[in-house]
């Protein structure tokens, strides 16, 4: 298969020749071994991957980033203002460096561990790298190779963790061409529940390269409330994966915002593993000027009576393109199946684009199984309505855009996440309600 | 208040009105009835400014001001209010966030001061009342899964709120029952007001019954063919609009 190898920034020197937090251990330095092998095989991903089609790296290929990062100047009330929740434990990760300073993560509930990834990888030893799959053409491999730091987040059996946990990743304007690449790892043991937030953010204006990979691990019956934000500069890169398994009766809720950045890519993958687990995976993306957002998401039903929802929505202005590509895998034996998916596009301009393409694969007949997607535009009686009721043209565009993308936040039931997050979304607004 | 002089105006290239003339003083309420594709909605668009709806010749003037040449929702900040004849549906958008933005839109303009809150739930609760609407209406979003009735009623319910000087109802008969067709009415009536005036459109004479007009115009093929008081409208009642077609022009008032 064709790959980008040849590739400006010197990834795989910076493998070989930095030496990385953990650098000690054994068997992570044979994780990253295996990691760099590939990588060196491979490369980027090109677009004549299918799962890469709509999405070129060429230039992010381009790009000379840099793996030094200076020390940041970054103050607290900066990062409360960047913060989406003024009460929450607090883990912030700087141009790629956990930062105890300016983190909250003292006095926890009983039953919660949070950590920098790069002090706990003994702890995380036994699931890291276990949610992904790092043969899959894309930015596993490269992330593994050189992850340095992240969160590790761990809750004992049955325990409910009442406050929210917010882990805020800003880049700054310290280290403008900075690449980070984050693992974090969620680990919810028997019964236990959680609600995280992940809010990535720039503070000053980056041209640096966001390269995270999130695992999470729900045991029976867990449960975890999740929110990604992205909200970086206009000349970031970001690319993640998002991947989880999931144990009997476990419940994982994440909801994928993504605003910022130049090039945008997820990739998100819930694995079934246990009867009667469900996820929902909600997603919205807006986006202007030449930005472009790739979602591709990946729900695979191994076991019977496993259940999925979906609900993405996307709002396209100016040259902006975006991508959803939503695969719903129901497994041989995975009997009584319900996924219901659907990806919904509003185009504010003509020369936006969107390539959207639900993807299912059955391989169970006693299975329920719905989905579609719709492109829109404004609707001009609904436009002309507002304005016979005396709202300008601009205003009653802006209502209507965020009338369009607002039941995915109504379906958030907390109130200070669904505040924070609108709070966000709202300035992001094509010309502002 | 409303002057309009020798309106012409096409849709698509087609001539609908040929050449209406109209004067509405403050206080009035005026009845526009015709047939099917006489121009009445035509006329109502035109006034209220949807895209669409080309004047070729004449004008409208609103006081003192050439309607022409404001964006719809110019007229409505200058408190001309459009009861649709199909009220739109707005998912995401409640109801009492569009009053509100409305209200505001119309303070802005006379420059005053966003409304204060509590103000404005009183206000809000108070005209309610006039349309007899459950304050549940409030939350839910604009229109979304309410029946004919309660939507006209809505539209009323965003006169009350916006107390417009000209209030152009756009077959707000249509669809109701006779109790929905009272309540509006009563809604309505309890609006009427000496500097408030109030054009009608309607096929049926029934609604006219409610909201007593002080004039009648008959619209017929894009032209004011008659006018009159309210017994206009019960001849035409009697005798359907086919007379109407068959007097000879020039017996517009």
């Amino acid at each position: 298969m064709k790959q980008l190898t040849e590739i400006t920034t010197p990834f795989s020197e910076v493998a070989k020749t930095v030496s990385l937090p953990g650098a000690g251990l054994d068997w992570l330095t044979q994780l990253r071994q295996q990691a760099l092998g590939l990588f060196e095989r491979q490369g980027l991903p090109a677009k004549k991957v299918e799962d890469w089609k709509y999405t070129s790296l060429w230039q992010l290929s381009r790009e000379g980033f840099t793996h030094d990062a200076k020390a940041s100047t970054l103050q607290a009330s900066e990062v409360a203002d960047a913060a989406v929740l003024e009460d929450a434990y607090r883990v912030v990760i700087v141009d790629g460096r956990f930062n105890a300073e300016l983190s909250n993560i003292e006095g926890l509930e009983s039953g919660l561990t949070i950590k920098p990834m790069a002090e706990a990888w003994d702890q995380a030893e036994k699931l890291l790298g276990q949610q992904i799959d790092l043969d899959k053409p894309g930015l596993n491999a490269l992330n593994t190779m050189l992850m340095q730091d992240g969160a590790y987040i761990h809750v004992a059996a049955d325990n409910s963790i009442t406050k929210t946990i917010e882990l805020l990743v800003i880049s700054t304007a310290d280290n403008d061409r900075l690449a980070s690449h984050l693992r974090h790892l969620v680990h919810l043991e028997t019964g236990a529940k959680a609600t995280l937030v992940e809010n990535y953010v720039s503070v000053g204006e980056t041209q640096g390269f966001t390269n995270v990979v999130t695992e999470v691990n729900l045991a029976d019956n867990a449960s975890l409330n999740h929110f990604k934000l992205q909200h970086e500069s206009l000349g970031h890169y970001h690319i993640a994966t998002l991947a989880s398994k999931q144990a009997e009766g476990s419940q994982w809720h994440t909801n994928n915002i993504s605003l910022g950045s130049k090039l945008a890519r997820n990739d998100i993958h819930s694995q079934l593993l246990g009867e009667q687990s469900h996820v929902t995976l909600d997603g919205l993306y807006l986006v202007t000027g030449d930005q472009h957002v790739d979602n591709h998401t990946r729900i695979d039903h191994a076991v019977p009576n496993t259940t999925s929802d979906e609900v993405y929505k996307g709002v396209l202005d100016g040259k902006s393109h975006a991508v959803f590509n939503g695969k719903v895998f129901v497994h041989q034996d995975a009997q009584k199946t319900d996924s219901s998916q659907s990806n919904k596009n509003l185009l504010l301009s003509r020369s936006s684009e969107i390539d959207t393409k639900p993807e299912l694969e059955i391989y169970a007949d006693d299975v329920k199984c719905a989905h579609g997607s719709t492109v829109g535009q404004i609707d001009q009686q609904q436009l002309f309505f507002l304005r016979a009721r005396g709202l300008d043209e601009t205003a009653a565009r802006s209502l209507l855009t965020y009338a369009f993308a607002v039941d995915v936040l109504q379906r958030i039931k907390s109130e200070p996440i669904r505040q924070g997050l609108s709070n966000v979304i709202e300035k992001r607004l094509p010309k502002g309600a | 208040m409303l002057e309009i002089k020798n309106l012409h105006a096409s849709v698509g290239g087609k001539e609908i009105l040929r050449g209406i003339n109209m004067t509405v003083n403050p206080g009035e309420v005026h009845a526009i009835m015709g047939p099917n594709g006489a121009g009445k909605s035509t006329l109502s668009n035109v006034l209220a400014g949807r895209d669409g709806y080309e004047v070729t010749q004449g004008e409208i003037i609103y006081k003192g001001e050439n309607l022409m040449e404001l964006e719809p929702e110019e007229r409505a900040q200058r408190g001309v209010f459009l009861a649709f004849q199909y009220p739109v549906e707005i998912p995401g958008v409640s109801n009492i966030y569009l009053l509100k933005a409305a209200l505001n839109a119309v303070r802005k303009y006379n420059g005053q001061d966003e409304v204060d809150a509590i103000d404005f739930l009183n206000l809000v609760r108070e005209r309610m009342k006039l349309v007899k609407m459950d304050e549940q209406f409030l939350h839910r979003n604009v229109n979304e899964g309410f029946s004919g009735g309660e939507k006209k009623r809505n539209e009323i319910l965003q006169m009350a709120v916006l107390e417009p000087a000209l209030a152009i109802l756009d077959e707000t008969d249509s669809g109701l029952d006779i109790d929905a067709l009272r309540t509006v009415a009563e809604g309505v009536n309890a609006l009427r007001a000496e500097d408030r005036s109030i054009v009608m459109i309607t096929h049926y004479q029934r609604l006219l019954d409610h909201i007593v007009p002080d004039f009648v115009h008959v619209l017929s093929e894009g032209k004011i063919v008659k006018s009159g008081d309210k017994e206009l409208a019960k001849e035409l009642e009697k005798s359907g609009y086919s007379w109407v077609h068959d007097a000879p022009e020039g017996q517009t008032a």
